[in-house]
Order: structure tokens, then sequence, then C-alpha cells
């Protein structure tokens, strides 16, 4: 729908359908197994290191930072086409976006032309991110403490997505003298950074997410101490429009199945499809996506057009498409009936992937209250 | 106010109140014991939970990611070792004759913690329901005679019901649709017996039980009229195990796929065909059919209720726990109201779903499957006579015709239709208001716990992949919907027909 509206975004298009069609479909299945079976990180990673080939890692990055300098459209619009295939893809392209977005909101752009532009691989542009947390909600955060010349970094900071992988994260961590929380950025090479394996979560498999712990690890503070609320309300308002694109992508992807599916399975002497109640749930299931579809383009508008409320918009956007996401890729594996509770099929990998993408950027509820304290006051 | 007489006149129109109230009426007549006995099957379930279920349900979960061929067969010995399996087998066939409904009431306990596990422990008796429906005595007191024995060996015997085929699901439930389905398993009659045809798939414990239920044809085209129920155990020639499912959730309960090629199944494990129907009752196949299925359904979906309100209180339980640990701001979770409300909506969920799984297993009791069981003095007489009487002087008994005769007709032929309808009908709603309320506690504890609620070891996650197969087995929730208007909403509706739209 996106693209549609914007010509501009056809060729982005085009690569992003071709990418997803040929190198991620033929291994969904085999990728969702990680961290288990026998597949090690490699195979995971070489799929990380084909999107940084492509540019899908900077697409909001600006171009004299080696990004490809593009707006909030072109992200949904990519980051939807890919979850509609597998959206743990989506999530790598999200991290590295919404880490991204912290460091330009910080506006220090030392810190950017030290990573992008010098980067070799998708390893040192890739940076992680603990994408599923709001600082500001955590009670528990790493301590900075300022040594002179830089900071050190100690203490536990859980679900740092791409943690595994990158070679820099920008981490939050708290200061004596500043009320806030701050962002560092920090090498997780360094000696003093102990890695976990990848938690084992309800979905997203291929894009590892680790617990690390810092003993006096030395961090670069990015931006101004005690300012990391702000930095990442700032980054946050625009990575709930991607949020919700990659939860579109995923509830087409479930429809699609869906429809595919009632189409060829027969019950009762008919395909099932031509049962009214199945059509009826596949109409809600319809329903529901394309009003999700309408909210995302509307949103990248509206932070196009640069709408007064857009961050409104964005959030709110968002938690809409996540409530019905959880509804669509729920009807989705119901009308595979025992199908769809098989990783033969793509339906269950979406019912758990929908939920992983609504815990995005912390708290659902605290979302809510967060929105409307912005709205009444 | 009312004359008495124009009091019965007015409760007795539809919607008939005794039948939309059935706690009113029969809680009152519940035998005293039968609720310390269900007292104690709860006792035992958490206890269970204790020392069992909880140490090993993520364990469990992990090892079978890891190893998606992994079979916990330790599992299915601990619940046999605590004699789980013949804890609900009636005296008359050798089992401990815990009281049905009280079974509910334990799978939702042993579900709180793990609906994989329940599934492993519950799966078992609607295999047992199947087997005893059919109503031929001789076969439930041999099968169930094995189950003991393997209790007593340590090597447990499970059964399992086995209708679904590749191609029909939904079909193998409903007579109507079964009609016009693409049927794939065949029994062709020969001499001393069938020979059984084609495979079965989605086998809940398919790769643990010894004894499987399974239907049959004897003429594919005219499936519904020709179906044949035989007894087929582990180790028969032609009949072998093929792989069992990769699925989202309850991954410690196999479903597996049943191939026959050439089985033979002697008459003397042939539970039910056109013949044997004949010999007992005027009714057409198809509707003993139907009533067998209507039968194994309002039993086992009760049962499935219970699992989804087991789903339902574990992720409230969750939740609690989350919420009981966190601070927001600098205060506890629990002193917001917004958590106080989302908490209180799952705990109702909690309630509201065992009274609707209660009023179906009042149904059962008092309407269906078992009256024969719960009536007063035959519950007594069962529970407070010596195992050695049943071995001595009803056992014997239990091999004779006149024996499956009389149980025969007393299910199939004297019940009332309207109680069975009123039976089947309540335990689909039971079925997919539970499962349902299920699946929404795990999401409101999921959203409740943001991403402390994703991982694995923190056990949320894993009962929303556990949680949705619920909405899915024993008839998909949209079969259910419609059962339950069939049964109970159309005397309202003259002009509804069913599967002909
Ligand atoms: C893990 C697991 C364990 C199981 N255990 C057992 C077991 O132990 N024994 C056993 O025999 N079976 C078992 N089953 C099978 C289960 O009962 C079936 O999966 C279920 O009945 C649905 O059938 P289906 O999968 O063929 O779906 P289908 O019947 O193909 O249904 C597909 C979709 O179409 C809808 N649909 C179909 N017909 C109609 C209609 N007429 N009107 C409206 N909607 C319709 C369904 O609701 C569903 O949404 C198990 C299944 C699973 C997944």
């Amino acid at each position: 729908m996106l693209t549609a509206l914007n010509n501009d975004l056809k060729p982005f298009e085009d690569l992003i359908t071709k990418f997803s069609r040929e190198e991620l479909k033929p291994h969904v299945e085999v990728h969702d197994r990680y961290p288990f079976g026998n597949l090690d990180a490699g195979i995971i990673e070489s799929g990380f290191h084909k999107i940084y080939d492509l540019g899908f890692l900077g697409i909001m990055l600006p171009e004299k930072y080696a990004g490809i300098g593009q707006g909030i459209s072109t992200l949904c619009m990519m980051l939807g086409h890919v979850a509609e295939v597998d959206a743990s893809y989506s999530l790598i392209i999200f991290t590295s976006a919404l880490s991204q977005e912290i460091i330009l909101n910080a506006q220090v752009g030392g810190i950017a032309e030290k990573i992008y532009p010098k980067a070799k691989d998708a390893k040192e542009y890739l940076v992680a991110f603990p994408s599923f947390t709001d600082p500001g909600q955590s009670k528990i955060l790493p301590e900075a403490l300022s040594s002179g010349k830089g900071y050190t970094l100690t203490g536990k900071l859980d679900y740092l997505v791409l943690g595994s992988f990158s070679k820099w994260a920008v981490i939050p961590a708290r200061t004596p003298s500043s009320k806030g929380y701050s962002f560092f950025l920090v090498n997780l090479n360094d000696k003093g950074v102990t890695k976990s394996d990848p938690v084992f979560s309800l979905g997203l498999h291929a894009c590892p997410i680790i617990d690390i712990s810092l003993n006096g690890v030395s961090a670069r503070i990015i931006g101004e101490e005690g300012e990391g609320e702000r930095y990442f309300g700032a980054a946050s308002k625009i990575m709930h429009a991607a949020a919700a694109a990659i939860n579109a992508g995923i509830m087409r992807g479930s429809l699609k199945e869906a429809i595919e599916y009632t189409k060829e399975r027969e019950q009762g002497g008919r395909p099932v499809v031509n049962w009214s109640e199945v059509r009826m749930l596949l109409a809600d299931m319809a329903i529901k996506s394309k009003a999700a579809d309408l909210c995302v383009t509307q949103t990248c508008r509206a932070i196009d057009e640069n709408l007064e409320d857009w961050g409104r918009i964005s959030i709110a956007a968002a938690l809409h498409v996540h409530d019905l996401a959880c509804e669509v890729v729920t009807d989705g594996v119901q009308l595979l009936g025992g199908n769809g509770y098989m990783k033969d099929y793509g339906q269950e990998k979406r019912y758990r992937d929908a939920r992983q993408v609504q815990a995005l950027l912390g708290l659902v509820p605290l979302r809510k209250l967060a929105l409307i304290k912005e709205i009444i006051e | 106010m009312l004359k008495r007489s124009k009091v019965k006149s007015y409760i007795a129109k539809f919607p008939r109140f005794e039948n939309e109230s059935l706690s009113l009426y029969y809680a009152p007549r519940m035998p005293k014991a039968m609720i310390r006995e269900t007292e104690e099957a709860v006792a035992l379930a958490r206890k269970f939970n204790d020392e069992v279920a909880r140490p090993l349900s993520l364990e469990l979960d992990r090892k079978t990611h890891e190893n998606p061929d992994y079979l916990p067969v330790e599992l299915v010995k601990k619940a046999n070792e605590w004699g789980f399996y013949t804890m609900w087998i009636p005296k008359l066939f050798g089992g401990k004759g815990f009281n049905l409904p009280s079974i509910s009431y334990f799978l939702e306990e042993v579900g709180s913690v793990c609906v994989g596990i329940a599934n492993v422990i519950g799966v078992h008796y609607l295999g047992m329901a199947a087997c005893m429906m059919l109503s031929n005595t001789r076969i439930i007191k041999k099968v169930m005679s094995d189950v003991v024995e393997g209790e007593k060996t340590g090597e447990p015997c499970l059964i399992s019901y086995c209708i679904t085929e590749p191609a029909a699901g939904t079909d193998v439930e409903e007579v109507d649709l079964e009609a016009k389905g693409r049927l794939g398993c065949s029994a062709r009659k020969v001499a001393g017996g069938y020979v059984l045809n084609g495979s079965k798939i989605f086998i809940s414990n398919g790769h643990f039980s010894t004894w499987n239920v399974v239907y049959a044809y004897a003429d594919l085209k005219k499936g519904v009229d020709t179906k044949v129920a035989l007894m087929v155990k582990r180790g028969m020639k032609g009949f072998s195990l093929g792989t069992h499912e990769n699925k989202m959730g309850q991954r410690v309960c196999p479903a597996s796929v049943l191939n026959f090629e050439d089985c033979f199944v002697p008459d003397e494990l042939v539970a039910m065909d056109p013949d044997i129907i004949k010999s007992f009752t005027k009714k057409t196949p198809r509707d003993v059919n139907m009533q067998h299925i209507d039968y194994v359904f309002s039993i086992s979906r009760a049962g499935v209720g219970a699992f989804g309100i087991g789903a339902a209180r574990g992720a409230f339980e969750a939740a609690l726990k989350y919420a009981n640990e966190t601070e927001i701001d600098g205060k506890p979770m629990v002193t917001y109201e917004w958590v106080q409300c989302r908490l209180a909506e799952m705990y109702a969920n909690v309630r509201l779903g065992r009274l609707a799984y209660t009023e179906a297993n009042l149904a059962n009791q008092h309407r269906g499957a078992y009256n024969l069981l719960q009536m007063k003095p035959i519950y007594y007489y069962l529970r407070y006579l010596p195992a050695s009487y049943f071995k001595k002087v009803i056992a014997p008994l239990l091999d004779k015709p006149i024996a499956t005769w009389i149980l025969s007709k007393w299910y199939i032929d004297w019940q009332k239709p309207k109680d069975q309808q009123l039976t089947t009908g309540l335990a689909s709603m039971a079925k997919f208001s539970c499962t349902d309320l299920g699946v929404r506690n795990c999401q409101m504890a999921l959203e409740l716990m943001g991403k402390a609620g994703l991982r694995q070891d923190s056990g949320a996650e894993k009962i929303i992949r556990d949680a949705k197969l619920l909405q899915i087995y024993e008839g998909t929730n949209q079969l259910n919907r419609i059962n339950l208007f069939k049964s109970i909403v159309a005397p309202a509706c003259p002009k509804a027909t069913f599967f002909e739209e």
C-alpha cells in the first residue's frame, strides 16, 4: 500500500521482495529452530551479512554516515515485506534503525562517523540495542562511572537484541550524578563483557537475543548525561510506526496463508473456504489486516508531513495494530486446523512472532498510559 | 403468588429453566463422598505439581526443542507410578474408581502448571471413554485390566483415540459431514475379523499407547453408515507408528501418525460394527455413530475445558507473580488500579470457565454418560465394596454377552435424545468458552509482563503456545459453536438446517 501511494519506493520494494523470496523464504523453518538444532550461528549470521550488503541496515541513516538516507515510509515498507516472510529479519533491521535513531537524536555525529562509514561488515555496522526495553521502565540498569576521559559500565542488562553478533551496542545506564539514565556506546568485544547463550524466547528466533553483564567496561557517552529518556522518547516515537509495520506484514502473511489453505482443504465435501463461518473468520482477518495497513500508511504520511501530533498517531497506531495482529494470527492458526499448529506451516510461527513484536519498546499498558498522559496534559 | 402448576408450565417453556441451571438442581444431589474424593484428586494434583510437573515442565519443553524426536517416556512412567492411569477407571473394571467429574478439577490443577503434562494424563481417559462408550464389556474389561496390570508392572499401558485422518478432521466429528467427507481408513470384512488399511494422524500419546480405539469404514464411499470401531494393540502385525509432529506447544505429548497395512483385527477386538448395532437396536448405524461421538466428546470436551482453565490459571498465576515482584516508578505494580483490574479480570475468567465445565459435568452426571455410575446407590455400592468382590463376583459377568447387551441398551436405546443434546451442547460450550478464555488470559499475561513474559524460562510464553491447541482439537471451536447451536439453541429455530448451506 505504501508503494502504491509513493512511487519512489518501487525500486526498494522490488529489491526487498526479491531478497525475501530468494534468500529468506527457503530457510524460514530451519532458521526458526535457532538456537537449537544443527544450525550454528554462522548460518543465521550469513543472512545478516546479506542484509548489510544490500544496504537494509541503514535505511534511515543519512548518506553522509554511509546510510541510504530514506524516510520512515521506506523503512516501514521494507519491514513489512520482510515480515510477511520471516519477521525475525525485520527485528534485525528494526534494531539497527533504532540504535541509529538514538545516536542521531543525541546529535552525536562523532559516534555515527566512528561506526558506520568505517564498518567493514555487518558485525561492525549493526549496533545492538535492547529493543524490547523502555529503559525508563527498568528498575535495574547498569551503573556508569565517569573516569575522567570516559565512563566505565558495571552491572547487568537483559534481553539485548543482537548482542551475540554485533561489535557495538547502545546501552542504557545510570550515572550517580543524574536523575535520568544515559546511553553509552560499548564495544561488546571488551573483555569486561560477559554474554549469555541466546535466550530461548517465544518468537523471532532467527534474531538472537542475549543477557549481558558488564564489569568495568569502558564506554563512550551518547549525547548528554541524564538525557537518555529524551533520546529514547524521540527515537521510539518514530520506531513505533516501524514496529506496527512489522506486525502489519505478519498479518498479511497470515491472511494469505489462511486463504490459500482454506481454498485447498476440503471438509464436508467442499473446500472449507465455502463454509460461511470460515469466510467470516477470513473476513475478520482481512478487515484487521487492511486496517493495519492503513494505520501504517497514514502514520508514515503524518510523519513525512510532520503533522503536529505525529508522535501520538504513531504510538496509537502501533498499539492498535499490535492488538489486531495478535487476533489475526490466532485465527490464522485456527483456519488451518491441526496443521496450523505444526511447524511445517507458517502460521504457528506468526502466532508467536506477532506477540513478540507487540512487546517491542516496552510494556504495552505503560505505553498506553504514556499516550493518554501526553494527550491529557 | 403462582399456583404450582403454573410455575411448572412457565419453567418448562424454552429455555427450560432446569436445563439452564443444572447446578441449582443437581449440586444438592451430589453424594458427599464425591466431594471428598474430588478434594483428594486436587490435593494429589498439587503434590504431583510440586514434585514432578513443575520441576520438569520447562526442562522437557526445552529438551523437545533441542531434539524434536525426543519422547519424554520418563514422564509417562512417573504418571503411571503415581497411579494416574487407573485413578478414573471404574472399580467395576479394576480401577480406583474416582468419580469421573473429579478428573476435570485434577486436569485444571495439573494444567495450571503444564497443559502438555495434563494432556499426557488426560488424553488416556479420552481413549478410555471411547472404549467404554462402545459398551462391549468384555473388551472394556480386557483393555482396562491391561492398564491396571501396567500400573503394577511399571510398564504404562495407555489408550489412544484414533479418528482423525489426513483428509478428514472436522468431518469425523459430525456424521453429516462424515457422509460427504473423503475418508481413508478402510476395514474389509474377512472371515474372523477385519483387515484394516490406511492412516490416522495427530493421535495424542500415539507413541506411548498400548491400545488404540480406531475408527475405520467397511465401505469408504458410505463410510458414515459402515463405520467399524476396532481395538488395535501395539505390536499387532500390519500396525506401525509413523512420525510424530513438530508442534508449537504441548510438546511433551506426541501427536502421532499411525499406519495400518493389511492389519488383521480379530472379531474379539471388534467393538462396534453395523451387525453388532443391529443386534441390540433398531436405530440406524449412522444415528448410533453420532450418539457414540456425542458421548465421547461430552466427556472429553469438559476435560478440554478444564485444560483451558488450567492454561487461564497458569497465565493468571504467572502475571500475579510478576506483578508482585515488580515495581513501576518506585511503587509495587500491584498498587496500581489498572493492574488490579486486569488481574481481577483474569481471575474472573478462571472462575467463569470453571462454572462452564462444571455445568457440562453435571449434565454428564445426571443426563449423560456418568448417570449410571453416579446414581447415589450405585455410587456408594461401587465405592464401599471391596475390590475382591468385583474380581470374584462381577468380573466374570462382564465377559457374558448379556452384560454388553445391557450396557449397549442403556447407552444407545434407553437414553433420551433430549438429554444427550443438552449434554453434548454444554460440553461444546465449555470446550470453546474455556479454551478461548485460556488464550485470552495468556494474551493478557504477556501484555502485562512485556519482555519478561517472552522468555521460555519465565514459563509464561509456553502457556500461550500450549493453549492454542485447545481451540483446535476435540473439534475446532467453530465446530463446537455449531454443535452448541444445533443441540441447545436450534429448538428455537424451526427453520434451521445444519451443514447444508
Ligand atoms: C496436537 C493435536 C492432537 C490431536 N489429538 C487427536 C487425537 O488424539 N485423536 C484424534 O482422533 N484426533 C486428534 N487430533 C485431531 C483434531 O481433533 C483435529 O485436528 C481437529 O478436529 C480439526 O481437524 P483438522 O485439523 O483436519 O482441521 P479441518 O477440519 O481441516 O479444519 C480447517 C478449518 O476449517 C474449519 N472448518 C472445517 N469444516 C467446517 C465447517 N463445516 N464449518 C465451519 N468451519 C469448518 C475448521 O474450524 C478449521 O478452522 C489432534 C490434533 C492436534 C493438532
